[in-house]
């Protein structure tokens, strides 16, 4: 069945400034939304306020995943609801591992090792990196694996991607980036993918692209978006506050 | 604890343990030294929440007259929990009552013995090298023998050998001593079960030749009745490490003292302590690191949680001898308290003669991480499952560097624990 995740008018605030201006998005399950632009433009203050990170504080606005309203409900709920964030720098947990993590959230144990080295494989991992404490003593490329190990077993329906592709090489990447497209498939998830590399967008074929500069979404079109932003950079699409 | 002095009266309240004491002491083949020692302590007396070091024990509850020093072991069952730590065990050395009651099947290149021995391993006699801390003067009185583990140099144990300490009567007085030679490696496991309305009162030393390494953890499981008193000390030699990770649940007032001697140039020391206090426990964990060796390392980390109306306190001293270059020293401290009624002080000192030092100390009383937390939250993990996964995590770090076999079992050991404890947090 399909899903829908509907962003409007969020405005978001880190350490007293807004970061977030007005951001709007519509996707459904199935669907790939690559996200880009320059540092600063409120990528990654996306990725946290949607999944309720305690530093971010969301002044207005609206969340949807099909009829609720993410914005009034816990970090677990949200999660619980179906929306996962792969982060950009996955924080490390001391003394979690993640079996117990992923049980905790909810995923059936049965076979669940088994599981865990299978989804590992898919993304090159190694998979006793798993047997250590959730993102203790991995370097930036495993974390990032680790991430799209858990996203294989947690099956949400929409997963949000920050900056997945940093600190993957290309073989990595690639590995990565076909999981991520296998998903679309196995269980119709929906990705949104924060990014300012071109290399994932190899990789994986997006629906939809959106430019987003100083909080808002300036631009959305399909895969000719990103020949122009490879060709001119974010300079045209920069809007400059009256 | 604030506007009440407690004072125990010796003389009075000492009729019992004293009349046990002598006669065990009169049984004894070295009966003039352990003389010498009960001497040394009953002119001492016990402790009282006047001194410094005792303020936070809960004295007004201790009376020496309910333990009585047992003439030889006493026989019961292990746990069920012994019997499956000695299954995954090279060796099992077996002390009952503070008697060592087997030294286990031979193992190459180590030696177990029990011998009648009043030497400390840093040299002097026990009563001179413990002279200030009572219950160790008491040890030193009391304990049936020595139980001695020796690896011998450039022996590598490849599975763990774990020191059953079981208290079946009132009164234990363990002593341990281990010794690795030179280029020795080892993993030992002590643990603690039994206790109930017992006084425990278990002293190890670890001696680590040049390039030795040992990797130690003790775990007490005592009765919520006990009184533990503890103490263990390392003396570290050139290019040596000891690993240690003492973890504590049981006993009504749980005292922990660990302390390590970097004596060698570029020796090494990692402590960890943790502890879950419940109900009305007190948890007193005491460290001193001392560095007289050059580009020596030490790193502390204590790590804990009270629940109820338990509390904890952790007192710990660095001290960098002149002449100790390029030492590098860290004390960390974090308390969780788990109830508003739970209490915890930390109390980290340094004490540096050198300059040419790092050192480093930070302690913190308060809630669990609030961005771990989130992480945990938002994979679809509850806030209370995320907060027990947090604090059992505490433990399971402790136990990061034994066997996984054995790092498994006590993992779970520690688990069924915690689920019979209350976490409110605020």
């Amino acid at each position: 069945m399909t899903s829908t995740l509907t962003i409007e008018g969020l405005r978001v605030e880190v350490a007293g400034k807004e970061v977030l201006k007005g951001f709007d998005l519509f996707m459904r399950t199935g669907e790939v939304h690559v996200i880009m632009g320059p540092n600063g433009s409120g990528k990654s203050t996306l990725a946290h306020a949607l999944t309720g990170h305690p530093g971010y504080t969301v002044l207005s606005g609206s969340v949807r995943l099909d009829d609720v309203e993410l914005l009034n409900l816990s970090p677990t709920e949200r999660a619980r609801h179906g929306l996962l964030l792969a982060m950009q720098q996955p924080l490390e947990v001391p003394g979690v591992r993640p079996f117990d993590l992923l049980v905790a959230a909810g995923v059936d144990p049965t076979n669940l090792r088994q599981r865990m080295r299978d989804e590992a494989d898919r993304v090159e991992l190694r998979p006793e990196v798993l047997d250590r404490f959730v993102n203790v003593d991995l370097s930036g490329g495993e974390r990032k694996r680790a991430e799209i190990v858990q996203f294989g077993l947690l099956r949400p329906k929409f997963a949000v991607l920050d900056e997945i592709d940093s600190g993957l090489d290309v073989d990595a990447l690639g590995a990565v980036a076909r999981r991520l497209s296998l998903a679309s498939g196995e269980w119709e998830c929906g990705i949104l993918a924060i990014t300012h590399f071109k290399r994932l967008l190899q990789e994986l074929t997006p629906t939809r692209i959106h430019v987003l500069s100083e909080g808002r979404v300036v631009a959305t079109g399909g895969p000719e978006l990103s020949e122009i932003l490879e060709r001119d950079g974010y300079e045209p699409f920069r809007v400059t506050s009256a | 604890m604030k506007g009440a002095q407690y004072t125990a009266w010796v003389p009075i309240s000492m009729k019992i343990f004293a009349d046990s004491a002598a006669a065990f002491i009169a049984e004894r083949p070295d009966a003039a030294s352990r003389q010498r020692a009960w001497g040394a302590f009953e002119l001492a007396g016990l402790p009282t929440t006047n001194d410094e070091v005792w303020r936070y024990a809960p004295l007004k509850d201790f009376v020496l007259d309910r333990f009585d020093v047992p003439g030889e072991p006493t026989t019961r069952s292990d746990s069920a929990f012994a019997a499956q730590l000695c299954e995954r065990a090279g060796l099992v050395v077996r002390v009952v009552d503070g008697f060592c009651v087997s030294t286990g099947a031979a193992l190459e290149g180590v030696e177990v013995a029990v011998v009648e021995s009043s030497q400390s391993l840093a040299g002097p006699s026990f009563i001179e090298r413990y002279e200030s801390d009572t219950f160790a003067v008491l040890n030193a009185a009391l304990t049936p023998a020595t139980t001695v583990i020796r690896v011998g140099a450039g022996v590598n144990v490849e599975e763990p050998i774990v020191v059953l300490n079981v208290s079946n009567s009132t009164a234990s007085f363990s002593r341990t001593q281990i010794e690795l030679g030179r280029g020795a490696s080892a993993t030992i496991v002590e643990y603690f079960e039994g206790g109930a309305d017992a006084l425990v009162v278990p002293l190890s030393e670890y001696q680590l030749g040049d390039n030795a390494s040992l990797q130690l953890i003790t775990y007490q499981r005592l009765d919520q009745s006990a009184w533990h008193v503890a103490r263990t000390t390392g003396f570290v030699s050139r290019d040596a490490r000891l690993r240690q990770a003492v973890v504590g649940i049981g006993a009504h007032y749980n005292r922990s003292r660990n302390d390590a001697e970097m004596r060698g140039a570029g020796s090494e020391n990692e402590l960890r302590t943790t502890f879950l206090g419940s109900g009305d426990q007190v948890h007193d964990f005491r460290t001193h690191q001392m560095h007289t060796g050059a580009r020596s390392r030490s790193t502390l980390l204590s790590k804990g949680a009270v629940a109820d109306q338990s509390r904890s306190v952790y007192t710990g001293l660095i001290e960098i001898e002149k002449g100790a270059k390029r030492t590098d020293a860290r004390q960390t401290n974090h308390n969780l308290l788990l109830s508003p009624r739970a209490h915890a002080d930390s109390v980290p000192n340094l004490d540096i003669r050198e300059n040419d030092v790092m050192c480093a100390h930070a302690s913190s009383v308060g809630p669990l991480d609030e961005l771990q937390r989130w992480y945990l939250e938002s994979r679809g993990v509850g806030r209370e499952d995320a907060e027990r996964l947090m604090i059992q995590g505490f433990f399971y770090e402790m136990l990061a560097n034994l066997p996984p076999e054995l790092a498994e079992l006590v993992e779970r050991d520690v688990t069924s624990v915690l689920a019979t404890v209350n976490v409110v947090t605020p």
